[in-house]
């Protein structure tokens, strides 16, 4: 028992220093990753990832002037939005799911809304208060606002 | 503590009801309530052991329908509950149940620190999987790891009706999350017959559970590291005719946890120690101390975009100092053998997505001793003859 406590936390702890600066890689450079994007309302300049991160999981819900947060996502299964997970949030899709499921069989939170495409993802996001969302890098953002995320 | 926490609790409990609604405004209708559930029917067997069933027949028995509901009052302020239809067999008790039912008040909620409040029946945040194990679709078996996730023990510890606080915090080094709680579950007797021995008709009530836990997720790492503390106290009260005395149970657990994910694959382990003690109970003025060990370590690799495969070695000693259980029979006069004092568990399952909303998953474990086969404190030797048991199961998930 002691040896198999010891192998799992020797096998963390490998794990861990083997991790550090290792988080999920950046698919494209920075410059190509995809945009955030936000209601030309929101009174918020810049995010931090960490900031970003929270609002995606869902535990940030109301932007600081009091004003609920409406977070949109591509389908789960797209590249835009496999790109957004791993190079804005620093997760894998995968793990984003298994927390809004969480979420949502818990009582503690409810999902993101999906929307079908980039088209869609920039017409809510113009038209629906305190949302937030992400464009491919190249795609217009025409009335909606690209704020900053920092690392 | 059982006095300090039956006077507080329904003080606390109603003095945040009275802050949630006082917080609450209207909002938009089409906002307000949201609906989800799942339903997950199954089949299963398990030859030489009563973990479904005492024949070793194949079963039926793992059904599992959910319906939860959140109801948002205010942006701080929410309902949330889930009614729950179970059948597992020898697992759990049959029928209906509502897993959660509580009022949330978020308190903080200022970009880097979240702090939520939770009264009513709320969930066990404090383990891995302890929130969502009553929802097939997010287990990653079937059948948990029984020795952190002992199924007799299901309804007592996926949630409890109390208090409890949930903090989020970003900071420089990374996300800090600490939770509180502090409640009771009641238990049927039903239920405590499959915990404690088939034999009892007394009455079995939780005094108290009582657990803190933090979870550390280092910036810039794929790690995941978790301590969590419990301590809880039981008794029973015996009826006329009873063949066993009143008595007290105090369990405290501590445990430490672990996930680390790449893209394709996860790793996540749980590791603990458990202080059991029995005042009374078997005699008047008796008193027995046992601490046990537990561990289990779990892989997933993504096969594809639809399928995961899972393996898991589960580990659990019932007395640290008797790891082998040599000591049962010396105790019980030669009526519980030695392999009740451990259980190892190896599993081995696969899951695929037929549709988004759609899963079929199955899994077989191999199993060597029988500390995991409820019930706990007075065994079933009847019908666990073997030390060695072999289970398989099956199941189509929907959710919504």
């Amino acid at each position: 028992m002691i040896k198999f406590a010891f192998g799992i936390f020797l096998l963390s702890f490998s794990a861990l220093l083997l991790a550090d600066n290792a988080a999920p890689t950046p698919v494209e450079s920075a410059a190509a990753q995809p945009l955030v994007v936000v209601h030309p309302t929101v009174a918020v300049p810049s995010l931090t990832a960490a900031q970003l991160r929270s609002i995606y999981l869902k535990r940030q819900v109301i932007w600081p002037d009091g004003l609920p947060i409406q977070v949109f996502v591509l389908p789960l299964q797209s590249a835009v939005h496999k790109e957004f997970s791993q190079t804005r949030l620093k997760l894998f899709p995968y793990q984003l799911e298994r927390n809004w499921q969480k979420l949502t069989f818990s009582g503690i939170g409810t999902p993101p809304t999906e929307v079908s495409s980039a088209t869609d993802m920039l017409r809510l996001i113009q038209t629906t208060p305190g949302a937030i969302g992400y464009l491919p890098f190249d795609h217009e953002t025409t009335d909606a606002k690209v704020i900053q995320i920092k690392p | 503590m059982q006095k300090l926490f039956k006077s507080s609790h329904n003080a606390a409990g109603t003095l945040l009801v009275a802050l949630g609604l006082w917080q609450a405004t209207p909002v938009i209708a089409s906002e307000t309530w949201h609906w989800h559930g799942f339903v997950a029917q199954g089949l299963m067997r398990s030859a030489d052991s009563n973990f479904v069933n005492n024949d070793g027949a194949i079963s039926a028995e793992l059904t599992e329908f959910g319906l939860n509901s959140t109801w948002k009052l205010s942006n701080t302020v929410r309902l949330a509950g889930q009614l729950m239809y179970l059948d597992g067999g020898n697992r759990f008790q049959q029928g209906g149940r509502i897993d959660y039912l509580f009022i949330n008040w978020t308190a903080i909620n200022d970009m880097d620190w979240q702090l939520d409040l939770y009264a009513g029946r709320y969930k066990n945040n404090h383990w891995l999987y302890s929130a969502t194990r009553d929802v097939a679709i997010t287990r990653p078996l079937i059948v948990l790891p029984q020795s952190v996730y002992f199924d007799a023990f299901r309804d007592i510890a996926v949630g409890s009706d109390g208090l409890a606080v949930t903090s989020t915090h970003n900071l420089n080094f990374g996300e800090l999350e600490l939770n509180w709680s502090l409640g009771a579950t009641p238990i049927p007797k039903e239920q405590s017959q499959r915990v404690i021995s088939t034999f009892i008709n007394g009455k079995t009530e939780q005094d108290f559970v009582h657990q803190f836990s933090v979870f550390l997720r280092p910036a810039q790492s794929k790690s995941q590291w978790g301590l969590s503390l419990l301590d809880s106290d039981f008794n029973y009260r015996r009826v006329a005719n009873d063949i066993f005395a009143d008595g007290d149970f105090t369990v405290q657990r501590v445990m430490a946890n672990w996930r680390y994910s790449e893209q394709d694959w996860e790793l996540s382990s749980e590791v603990f120690q458990e202080r059991v003690s029995v005042y009374g109970f078997y005699a008047p003025g008796t008193e027995r101390t046992q601490f046990g060990w537990g561990a289990y370590l779990l892989g997933s690799y993504n096969l594809s975009a639809k399928s995961t495969l899972y393996l898991s070695h589960d580990h659990f000693f019932a007395n640290k100092d008797d790891k082998k259980g040599y000591l049962l029979p010396q105790q019980s006069g030669g009526l519980i053998p030695a392999y009740f004092g451990y259980q190892r568990d190896t599993a081995l399952g696969l899951s695929h997505n037929i549709q988004p909303n759609l899963r079929l998953k199955m899994e077989y474990h191999w199993n060597t001793g029988t500390g995991r086969l409820g019930p706990n404190v007075v065994p079933d030797t009847v019908v666990n003859r073997s030390r060695h048991h072999e289970l398989w199961a099956v199941q189509l998930m929907y959710w919504f």
